[in-house]
């Protein structure tokens, strides 16, 4: 059973096979949205969609100029879900299209099904607490959803029809520069190992040490939200949880970290979790393969040491 | 500057009990307003200094949330001047458009803002869409992960937004809606005397006029079941601990 559309908005061209294969098992016709010219849209007409309409967006624009031409395009069709990227451009965009559309925006959505000729969605909610699973209700959906739910096809195949927008976009901000994130950014979600440290540690210098377990297991670091956000000891691009990024590396050892269900879910696909914390109650060792109770500042060095 | 915070009361999600069909009991929960909503007080509190303007804080729900004294006197601890509320007790406001739509509606009632700030999505929901959303439907300007505000003219904000690769700095035209990210501040704790003042400050209860149906229903909700995990469990820090950890690692194959 399948849906009749599906459109694809995404500013990052990367996800367009996986989103395409994915939304090709929901639908029978598949639109992919995308931001840039022609040149670039023509360079993916293999992605997998059967058609791709480009936004030529200006020096000074954004993406999120073209929610109105976008949503005019899907409204000539009866019925149609809206996948969008879940980046920041990405879920501005899915907040206009959802008022322009009349629907609601069910985001960060981990996996979809068709249900009686509709979607349906499953979302974690209240903090990694629950999931949710909902059905639109109306003519059109939106939805925001992030890479890595469907699996990427292995090759991809197609010849899209590349077309431009109908219509202009509406620039009520303009933008007065960019600068590229001074910070080094961290892809944790593709990372097969990962050193992930929370507030048992008692200073920012600490981290050292941590990232020196991470070099010698070849991982990268990552942390929980209060050393991001209270303490701010790591750029917020660091922090795992429902709120934060999710992983799913292979081994993930987390250090000095009580294990909040907030934090739980977006660490839980890991394949082995290895924890150490003094605190023999701490709700990571019910989550955790391997757990050490005890001083991670007499464990790490010695650890170090016999992995060196 | 007439600023407008908006902050959501919720459960709090660590107190809410999983019982045993996996189905959630919220009952036991004490309140809290919601995390992320209080970079938006503080960021309002911040911006009506400079302007030399003032903020009133907004909050949409059900009465046992709203009419709750301790709540409304939590909110009005932050630097707001006064405190807007929309309280209802038929709609669940479980689909983002519809807190959307009554907090456009709220405004509508409210009549003069110059700039709406959001928390970059609530601690029960997480949808963060309701900014933008809100501001779309009064059709003014948007920006979602906002991580610092200038005053740039009496009617126009110089914002700098952060993110995946890049920052920008946007020229923004006022009314504007700004959703700011959880790195723009760190809220503050009330002192004893803004917790005071906060009793005596007014409360308004508004009636809006908005249509505000849902569009997405909830088929099911509960709680993810417990991963299996082999809690292979060694209390120690001494050398023969770590041996035992290293030997897991290696045959684990790492």
């Amino acid at each position: 059973m399948a849906i009749q559309s599906v459109f694809i908005v995404t500013d990052n061209y990367a996800v367009l096979p996986e989103f395409c294969a994915g939304a090709k098992n929901l639908a029978d016709y598949v639109t992919a949205v995308v931001f840039g010219d022609e040149a670039a849209a023509k360079e993916h007409a293999s992605c997998g969609a059967d058609k791709i309409v480009f936004c030529p967006v200006s020096e000074g624009g954004a993406p999120e100029d073209y929610a109105t031409p976008i949503a005019a395009m899907v409204k000539e069709q009866p019925k149609a879900i809206v996948m969008v990227n879940n980046s920041i451009r990405g879920r501005c965009l899915a907040g206009k299209l959802s008022v322009y559309l009349d629907t609601a925006v069910l985001g960060s959505v981990n996996e979809l099904s068709v249900e009686n000729d509709t979607i349906s969605c499953r979302r974690v909610v209240y903090g990694g607490t629950a999931q949710r699973k909902e059905s639109f209700t109306t003519p059109y959906g939106v939805i925001t959803i992030s890479s890595g739910i469907f699996d990427s096809p292995a090759e991809v195949s197609g010849n899209a029809e590349v077309l431009p927008i109908a219509g202009a976009p509406a620039e009520p901000i303009h933008r007065i520069s960019r600068n590229e994130k001074k910070e080094g950014t961290v892809n944790l979600v593709a990372a097969k190992r990962i050193v992930d440290v929370g507030r048992g540690l008692a200073a920012k210098e600490d981290l050292e040490i941590c990232r020196n377990l991470a070099k010698v297991l070849d991982a990268e670091v990552g942390c929980s939200r209060p050393v991001a956000e209270n303490n701010k000891w790591m750029p917020k691009a660091c922090y795992m949880g429902i709120t934060g990024v999710q992983v799913k590396p292979e081994l993930i050892v987390v250090l000095g970290l009580s294990g909040q269900v907030q934090h739980i879910g977006g660490i839980n696909k890991s394949k082995v979790i290895v924890a150490i914390n003094k605190d023999k109650a701490a709700p990571i060792f019910k989550n955790a393969d391997f757990g050490l109770v005890g001083d991670m500042y007499k464990i790490l060095p010695s650890l170090i040491e016999k992995l060196s | 500057m007439k600023i407008i915070a908006c902050c959501k009361i919720v459960p709090n999600e660590e107190e809410i009990t999983v019982l045993p069909d996996r189905t959630l009991a919220m009952a036991e929960a004490s309140l809290k307003i919601s995390q992320y909503d209080l970079n938006a007080l503080e960021s309002g509190k911040t911006l009506a200094a400079e302007s030399g303007g003032s903020m009133a804080a907004l909050s949409i729900g059900p009465s046992n949330f709203l009419e709750n004294s301790k709540i409304r006197k939590d909110i009005l601890s932050r630097g707001a001047d006064e405190l807007n509320l929309v309280i209802d007790d038929t709609h669940e406001f479980s689909d983002s458009l519809q807190t959307a739509k009554a907090i456009a509606g709220a405004l509508k009632a409210i009549g003069s803002y110059d700039v709406i700030l959001c928390g970059a999505g609530s601690s029960d929901l997480y949808l963060q869409e309701v900014g933008i959303q809100a501001g779309t439907i009064l059709d003014i300007p948007v920006v979602n992960n906002v991580t610092g505000i200038k005053i740039a003219s009496e009617h126009t904000l110089e914002v700098e937004r952060a993110l995946e690769e890049e920052v920008e700095i946007l020229e923004v035209p006022l009314p504007a809606v700004l959703s700011v990210s959880s790195e723009i501040n760190v809220p503050g704790v009330p002192s004893m005397r803004e917790i005071m003042k906060a009793g005596k400050k007014p409360v308004n209860v508004l009636s809006i006029d908005a249509e505000i149906t849902a569009s997405a229903n909830t088929v099911e909700q509960l709680a993810p079941e417990q991963q299996e995990r082999r809690q292979e469990i060694i209390e120690g820090d001494n050398e023969e601990a770590v041996d035992a950890l290293v030997s897991f690692l290696r045959k684990e194959g790492f």
